[in-house]
């Protein structure tokens, strides 16, 4: 099939009444969800997830995309309205969004983010649909030495990456690790860590964890702060007056530069596994303000900010699905929930995906490509609705959300067994917040610890016990390659900062 | 400068020890985990990668000891919010509440432990000033209402069956 018939049936198969009512609701949602500090894009992709389970999976994935853009794009609101993120993409819109309404300029700062939220999407839409079919025809000839050198670099990026503390993030990630061991090996087919329990010879369910670590954790947490609710008054701004999106043509065309500059930091830094959003959004910013003329004027109310960050966070999205669909490898939690909710319709996200299902894959590429128009509009437009559904109290909203999450676990297997684990992984995830430790790691060392093992030891098997070959196979040995100079660089990290602390205080001092 | 006992101070002497302890435990099970010599080459065993993951585990926690270590001695120490009584309390009762509502799902069905789960979970996180036992209640009743509306009718899917599912024909 030509990719222009397949375009036009990913649209054919999701513009139906069914797939145009999906993205509505989808993308309300979802930008309620990025509005509300403490409610993220992995939390509403987890809640919608049982409902997606009767669903056919085009139409399921078709709402939990638009779920996905809505919230990533929905935390400008409250980043620009209440200088508090909505989730930790939107942290650098705060910076010059804020100033703004100071200024009495609302309605410019939020239409700028919003138009750059919908072109940072599309730009990276349109480049996945071309780069994810080119990846997927070479991934199509991986084996078990590619998904496993692939499997160890992913893990190597999130675990030093995405904590402060290195030990912490490694530590999270051989925890998750560990955690995907129980059950019943798959190649041995014994047992393992299941301490004669029947319920646990299937292993820990994917979409329990998850939802237990970032849901159900997350309301714990919010018991030790719930009684100190912050009276913040939000103000309606004031849309009376403006023409448009609220700022000029001129404006708009002066942008240009800045908003590709964004797109491309933001679609990288999501195809890269381990750094997300809350990564992309700060980059952009700081690349931005560094090669601007007048530094110094960021911060007190300049658009550039706020195009670089919503742009680069949406630009995110396109980026990660990239190795999610292409080698069923998610680079954050976002992107892991999506493969969970595939795996649940009996999608396996790689390259065989292209070739066997490439109608959900169009399907999904379709679906992001009319969320973001429908989100451009919505969110804009029914801006009074949304910044009046920031008031709802947390004390309401979490016990709802957790009755949500005990339902979609008891579905999993329509017993008790995966709520309890839910529980319990809430329990966890509690921990892991006062111990400080980041549970993205551990997330995607649950999900990508049986693809690293089981592709090492079927490899070893075919070559006998010999490893060379895992590193002379080309695309394996660069992907270990990485691996090591990324450890030996963040090892080395202190030692080179504290050498170059050494040299700035000799400089500072010339007389010691 | 006076060197208090603080949960921030020793934290990560208090994890480094607890995963140590896990470390060795996962380590030494790891070794009882039956193989098949003559399927599988023990290159390739099941008892690699938990033995491998254990030993890991067990030299990470060490490094953290050592992290925590090097803390506890240095005198730096941020100024950090101490939990107060009522916080630690409604984190204990939130915790219990799910357990409970976890035991009263299968017994006496979705309907009812919702509603009492929705009631004292709302009351238990509301600031004091706003709790207004009433609302709380119409909340509870209209929330579980509209998922059990949504989800046994809506979607079919199955939920825990109790006495007023039962009277309610489902």
């Amino acid at each position: 099939m030509s990719v222009g018939s397949l375009i036009a049936g990913g649209f054919g198969a999701v513009l139906t009444p069914t797939g145009i009512f999906l993205m509505l609701v989808g993308v309300a949602v979802g930008i309620v969800f990025g509005a509300l500090p403490g409610l993220s894009a992995t939390m509403a992709i987890a809640l919608f997830l049982p409902v997606t389970y009767a669903m056919a999976s085009t139409d399921a994935m078709t709402l939990l995309m638009a779920l996905f853009i809505g919230a990533i794009s929905g935390g400008l609101i409250s980043a620009i309205l209440l200088r508090i993120p909505g989730t930790p993409s939107s942290v650098a819109t705060c910076f010059d969004g804020h100033p703004l309404v100071a200024k009495g300029q609302a309605a410019k700062a939020l239409g700028v983010g919003v138009v750059f939220s919908f072109l940072g999407t599309i730009f990276s839409t349109i480049l996945l649909m071309f780069l994810a079919p080119q990846i997927a025809k070479v991934a199509i000839n991986f084996g078990n030495f590619e998904f496993f050198s692939i499997a160890i670099f992913s893990l190597t990026m999130i675990a030093t990456l995405s904590s402060g503390n290195m030990v912490k993030g490694i530590i999270a990630g051989v925890l998750g690790f560990m955690f995907s061991t129980v059950g019943t090996d798959a190649i041995e087919a014994t047992q393992r860590f299941t301490f004669g329990q029947t319920t646990l010879k299937s292993g820990f369910d994917m979409l329990a964890v998850m939802v237990g670590l970032f849901a159900v954790g997350e309301i714990i947490a919010a018991a030790e702060t719930s009684h100190h609710q912050d009276k913040e008054e939000i103000t309606q701004p004031s849309m009376k007056g403006v023409k448009g999106f609220g700022f000029s043509l001129r404006e708009f065309f002066g942008q240009g530069w800045n908003a590709i500059r964004s797109a491309v930091i933001g679609m990288g830094i999501g195809i890269l596994p381990g750094i997300g959003g809350g990564t992309s959004n700060m980059l952009a910013y700081t690349v931005a303000k560094n090669s601007d003329k007048h530094p110094e004027e960021f911060g007190t109310g300049r658009i550039d900010g706020i195009v670089a960050s919503e742009t680069a966070n949406n630009a995110t999205i396109g980026g990660a699905m990239v190795p999610l669909l292409t080698l069923g490898i998610p680079g954050d939690t976002t992107t892991a929930m999506l493969l969970g909710a595939l795996t649940l319709h009996n999608l396996t996200p790689g390259p065989l995906l292209f070739e066997n299902q490439a109608d959900v894959v169009y399907g999904i590429f379709a679906a992001m490509l009319i969320s973001s128009v429908i989100m451009l509009f919505m969110e804009y437009f029914g801006l009074r609705v949304f910044v009046r559904l920031l008031s709802i109290p947390k004390y309401i909203l979490l016990p709802c959300i957790l009755v949500l999450c005990t339902i979609g676990a008891y579905n999993l297997k329509n017993n008790m067994s995966q709520v309890i684990a839910c529980i319990m992984f809430g329990v966890i995830g509690f921990a892991f917040k006062k111990f400080a430790i980041p549970s993205t790691p551990f997330i995607l060392g649950f999900i990508l610890g049986p693809l690293c093992e089981q592709n090492y030891r079927r490899g070893l098997m075919r070559t006998n016990g010999n490893f060379v070959p895992f590193l002379t196979a080309p695309i394996s040995a660069v992907f270990l390659g990485v691996a090591a100079f990324v450890i030996i660089l963040a090892a080395t990290k202190p030692l080179r900062a504290k050498k170059k602390a050494e040299k700035m205080a000799k400089a500072a001092n010339p007389a010691k | 400068m006076s060197k208090k006992l603080t949960f921030k101070r020793c934290r990560d002497l208090i994890l480094g020890v607890v995963l140590l302890a896990l470390g060795i435990f996962y380590t030494i099970y790891a070794q009882q985990i039956k193989t098949r010599p003559k399927l599988t080459p023990s290159y390739s065993s099941a008892r690699i990668f938990p033995t491998l993951l254990g030993i890991l585990l067990i030299i990470l926690s060490v490094c953290l000891i050592i992290q925590g270590i090097r803390a506890f001695k240095s005198n730096e120490e941020e100024e950090t919010k101490k939990l107060s009584r009522v916080d630690l309390l409604s984190i204990a009762l939130t915790f219990a509440a799910m357990i409970v509502y976890i035991i009263l799902l299968p017994r006496i069905g979705f309907i009812l432990s919702t509603v009492i789960y929705l009631f004292a979970q709302i009351t238990i996180l509301a600031p004091s000033e706003k709790r207004n036992l009433l609302q709380f209640a119409i909340i509870a009743v209209v929330f579980t209402a509209i998922t059990f509306v949504a989800f046994r009718i809506g979607l079919s899917q199955m939920l825990p069956r109790g006495p007023i599912e039962a009277l309610l024909g489902f």
